[in-house]
């Protein structure tokens, strides 16, 4: 158990993959942004790497230990300190009863996961501990940790001192520059070739207003087939709008000009074109980036997006610890 | 003593609350930026004049780490 002394800016209760099962009622799987470092964390406190845990996002929080135990800090550098002193990222430490974690805005990387062995143990609720708060549901009372709560955690033992790997750790980008691999479709058809190439050969800047909603981005217009342009009028009056239609995660939404990447907490259906998907395994590098940061998309097939994603799930896995 | 707040987020500048001249105290909050629709307010660490103002209201897009405002 611990205490919340600070909350950090917006650190909230997941698990991984989160509230899997009900996309079809609306509800997202929400979990861990950057799924790599919240397993390797949970990994190196001897949890399953699905375990929950907090996700800090830009301002990690301040708590206060209530029982001894095993932690583990990883993803993005908050400066994280107990009782002091620089504690190590990507290690598993012990801590006492009594002692204070405190982190501060990151430095290098959006998200810091912490893990604590045994697992918080906070109520399910869909048979996730993931924390959705626009509908208030999961994680601690349905939302963001507040200060003076006290969060449970499961009784384990871990071990201190295991380590991740260093070449088993993502490589979070301190040049603002990233390759995001992106799938074309759902509804690629709908873009013309010239737009097409316009978006695979754009340094697309992330906006500001991204959260783990969307994450919107500015770039140049898009340009459109006739099947945008010359469509039924029951499919709504901008070029971009559509009959109302499921999303996939990780949909690059077009909202009339901006897209939108639609990421773990995201909507269901709507009635905007998605001419691109971004895949699982690269939703790590979405969690990590900041406002302001340049993102060059790169196509991809089905087979080289699953392909990513099984060598993911294989560093995410017990060989990556020592 | 001098003091340089920097951002601590990158985002967007949603307020800025002091001019240069201003007398501040402790705790004061200085200005607001915004990120993930979220208002981070930053204050001041000691009293003290305000000598300087390096960011706007509405300005889009500043980094973390840049000095902001300057106590003197």
């Amino acid at each position: 158990m611990f205490e919340v002394i600070t909350p950090g800016l917006e650190t909230t209760i997941q698990d991984y993959p989160g509230r899997i099962g009900f996309w079809n009622q609306g509800f997202p799987p929400s979990g861990p942004m950057d799924s790599w470092s919240f397993r390797l964390g949970n990994l190196l406190v001897g949890n399953d790497a699905g375990a929950a845990g907090l996700e800090a996002q830009y301002i990690g929080p301040t708590v206060k230990f209530q029982r001894d135990g095993v932690i583990a800090v990883t993803g993005a550098d908050m400066q994280a300190k107990l009782d002091g002193q620089p504690l190590p990222m990507w290690e598993s430490v012990a801590v006492k009863a009594g002692q204070t974690l405190a982190m501060t805005a990151s430095k290098v990387g959006a998200r810091g996961y912490i893990a604590f062995a045994g697992g918080i143990d906070t109520p399910p609720w869909l048979g996730s501990r993931s924390t959705f708060h626009q509908a208030g549901v999961g994680g601690m009372e349905g939302h963001a940790l507040k200060k003076g709560q006290v969060i449970p955690v499961a009784k384990a033992k871990g071990t201190p001192g295991k380590k991740a790997k260093p070449d088993c750790r993502p490589v979070i980008s301190t040049d603002k520059s990233w390759t995001i691999e992106v799938v074309p479709g759902p509804n690629d058809d709908w873009i013309d070739e010239a737009g097409h190439k316009r978006f695979l050969s754009t340094d697309w800047k992330l906006s500001a207003k991204n959260a783990r909603t969307g994450f919107r981005l500015d770039g140049p217009d898009w340009t459109f087939t006739e099947k945008a342009t010359k469509k039924a009028p029951e499919n709504g009056s901008e070029p971009s709008n559509i009959i109302d239609q499921g999303y996939p995660m990780g949909a690059i939404n077009l909202s009339g000009q901006t897209p939108i990447i639609l990421v773990n907490d995201g909507p269901s259906m709507g009635g905007f074109i998605n001419p691109y998907t971004v895949p699982s395994a690269t939703f790590w590098k979405l969690g990590q980036s900041k406002p302001g940061d340049i993102y060059r998309f790169k196509s991809v097939t089905v087979d080289e997006a699953q392909a990513l994603r099984k060598k993911l799930n294989a560093v995410c896995s017990p060989s990556s610890i020592i | 003593m001098a003091e340089k707040v920097e951002t601590m987020v990158p985002g967007n500048v949603w307020k800025v609350l002091v001019n240069p001249g201003d007398k501040v105290s402790a705790g004061d909050t200085l200005f607001i930026l915004e990120v993930m629709k979220t208002e981070v307010p930053h204050m001041a660490g000691e009293g003290g004049t305000v000598k300087a103002v390096h960011i706007k209201e509405g300005q889009e897009g500043v980094d973390a780490g840049l000095v902001a405002v300057e106590i003197g």
